[in-house]
């Protein structure tokens, strides 16, 4: 098998092909969901709506993750919380500020910026994974857990998973020849993006629509989101 | 009367006992052969040294006949080893190692003709053939045609006789340029018509001169052609990538990449990973080997690798895109379509909910009047959640 061959389709019409089902596939979703009807908020006004929605993301997103004792991050669900937030982190720095990804992005899309130093997005990617790893365990021994996952979820670990592990051999030159490693990396990139509008990795967008509406929502009735 | 071996055809032309072991030497390290020193306990037993199989084969071996072709090509190949910086060795083994016929070289003619089917003559399941460019194989091979019989015919005529061929330059081991997209004239490899004799491919654009003579010592010292990857590639040469010997592969650990040709990383030395460098892909030995007298390569010259030893290397996305880059970028008018067909379905899938809570609404205010209007729309909607994944 002559993998440089294999890499070319997996970096041309492969990723091609993926890229359109995933941008479609994105697009029925979101006007699927907004079509489903909205219900009038009857409530009298009695703060921000833009206020609530700010607010709600400086909790979510951007500050409060960050203290723990706030979020009373280690009362409840520590691991979840941890790791889940790591492999959040590392999977946004390693997609956004990873030199290999920004030219991805710049022939996508022409716009380009500067990368993190590479052993920063790499350490980022190594926790990555470690944090998907526990998850796993975790999945595979939490008694509840295991009683709520269901096929599409171990999916979704797998698509997640694959692209980060052989994006990092692939980096460090380890085991494989980098033809392959790299063709195996983009046809699980390929995996993952027609998988998303399938399934619930799809709230890398919806987040934003049900973190806005809450916030707002919350700022209306002027209590904390 | 015998042949002279190459040995006598040295000294006759005045080369001491002493510059020869220097050659024989020198042509070991070229060929890259290795030495294992014996060692008892492991059970190795004394070899000789890689100067010795070498002197060993120049004293008892004749001259290696070479009928080297030309197809499709721009003669870059045949250009570099003519012009070689390390001339002493690149024409020693043309001139003294090795007869040679060059098409090119030799002025082609009716004389050149003649001369070469003499040469195929006399030296038939001898000689080794040479092809530097691409064959094509449109149209009977008539887009590529010396002396009146096409290239197709040329070959098969050449290889008939041939104990080996050697196929040197990007175009006669994978097509090369005349092979790039759109490919009109179905410029092809070598290895891809020639099934019944061994080949090998050389691949460069040019091919790096001391590869190809040393692959041609190779077959004459050892009597075959020497171990090669799975794109015929003799391993030797190309059983790294420039990647792995590249001068700039700290700064490529470090993450410091030059932005463009001229800014201050680029005067620093740093990786040229972003400027499209197809080091981590490319097989080949210019780091190792590196060019004129091993004095550099392009990437210590500034300049990303273009992967001039791998097959496609013209239709890679540009020379100077990144290599983690999409070969296609969608369009605009693709990505239009692909979200109009989003929008399409979507709608008319939430056109037929729609219509269905209607229904459904009607049923429920016609069974009771109870709750307001909107209620009926939930039982609904939960549902379609629910199929989620």
């Amino acid at each position: 098998m002559d993998w440089s061959e294999i890499l070319r389709f997996s970096r041309g019409p492969l990723f091609h092909l993926s890229l359109i089902i995933f941008i479609a596939g994105m697009t029925y979703r979101l006007l699927r969901i907004v079509l489903l009807g909205w219900e009038r908020d009857r409530t009298k006004r009695q703060g921000s709506k833009l206020w609530g929605t700010i607010l709600n993301y400086l909790r979510g997103l951007i500050i409060l993750p960050f203290i723990p004792w706030v979020r009373r991050t280690f009362r409840n669900n520590a691991l979840t919380f941890i790791a889940g937030g790591f492999f959040h982190l590392s999977l946004f720095v390693v997609l956004a500020f990873g030199a290999a990804h920004i030219l991805v992005w710049q022939s996508l899309c022409g716009i380009s910026w500067k990368p993190l130093p590479t052993p920063i997005v790499d350490w980022l990617a190594a926790v990555g994974i470690i944090s998907l790893l526990v998850l796993l365990i975790n999945r595979l021994t939490h008694p509840v857990l295991k009683l709520l996952t269901k096929l599409p979820i171990w999916i979704n670990w797998t698509v997640v998973f694959l692209p980060f592990i052989t994006g990092y051999i692939m980096t460090h030159h380890l085991w494989f020849r980098y033809e392959v490693i790299f063709s195996l990396h983009m046809i699980s990139v390929c995996l993952l993006l027609i998988w998303i509008p399938l399934g619930r990795i799809s709230h890398f967008l919806f987040y934003f629509f049900s973190k806005t509406i809450h916030g707002a929502q919350a700022g209306k009735r002027a209590v904390t989101p | 009367m015998k042949e002279k071996t190459i040995y006598e055809h040295l000294r006759d032309k005045g080369l001491s006992r002493r510059d020869f072991m220097k050659l024989c030497g020198t042509i070991a390290g070229m060929m890259g052969l290795e030495f294992s020193p014996p060692v008892k306990a492991l059970g190795k037993l004394a070899h000789p040294t890689p100067a010795e199989v070498v002197a060993r084969a120049l004293t008892t071996k004749p001259k290696l006949p070479i009928i080297w072709l030309e197809f499709q090509d721009c003669a870059g190949c045949s250009e570099a080893i003519s012009r070689s910086s390390s001339p002493s060795l690149a024409k020693l083994v043309l001139n003294d190692i090795a007869i040679e016929y060059h098409e090119t070289l030799m002025a082609a003619g009716s004389q050149a003709e003649k001369a070469k089917e003499e040469c195929m003559e006399k030296y038939r399941g001898k000689y080794v053939l040479v092809v530097e460019g691409s064959p094509t194989v449109a149209d009977d091979g008539i887009y590529c045609v010396v002396a009146g019989k096409s290239n197709l015919d040329l070959l098969k005529e050449a290889t008939a006789g041939a104990a080996a061929v050697i196929a040197t330059g990007n175009c006669a081991s994978f097509g090369g340029i005349p092979g790039a997209n759109p490919n009109p004239t179905r410029a092809c490899g070598v290895a891809d018509l020639i099934k019944d004799k061994p080949v090998i491919n050389i691949p460069g654009c040019p091919a790096i001169p001391e590869v190809t003579t040393g692959t041609i010592l190779y077959f004459l010292i050892m009597g075959e052609l020497p171990k090669t990857d799975h794109l015929l590639r003799p391993l030797t040469f190309y059983g790294h990538t420039i990647h792995d010997h590249c001068l700039r592969r700290p700064f490529y650990e470090a993450g410091k990449f030059a932005e463009s040709f001229d800014d201050e990383g680029a005067r620093k030395g740093y990786c040229l990973y972003k400027l499209g460098c197809k080091g981590p892909t490319t097989y080949n030995a210019c780091a190792a080997l590196k060019w004129e007298q091993g004095l550099s390569y392009p990437v210590q010259s500034g300049h990303p690798c273009l992967g001039c030893s791998e097959p496609h290397f013209w239709d890679g996305g540009g020379f100077y895109q990144g290599q983690s880059a999409a070969l296609i970028p969608p369009e605009s008018k693709t990505t239009a379509v692909a979200a109009g067909v989003g929008v399409a379905i979507g709608a008319a899938l939430a056109g037929v909910n729609a219509a269905k809570k209607g229904r459904a609404k009607k049923a429920l205010t016609s069974i009771s009047a109870v709750g307001p209007g909107e209620s009926g729309a939930k039982p609904i909607s939960q549902s379609e959640s629910k199929k989620e994944g």
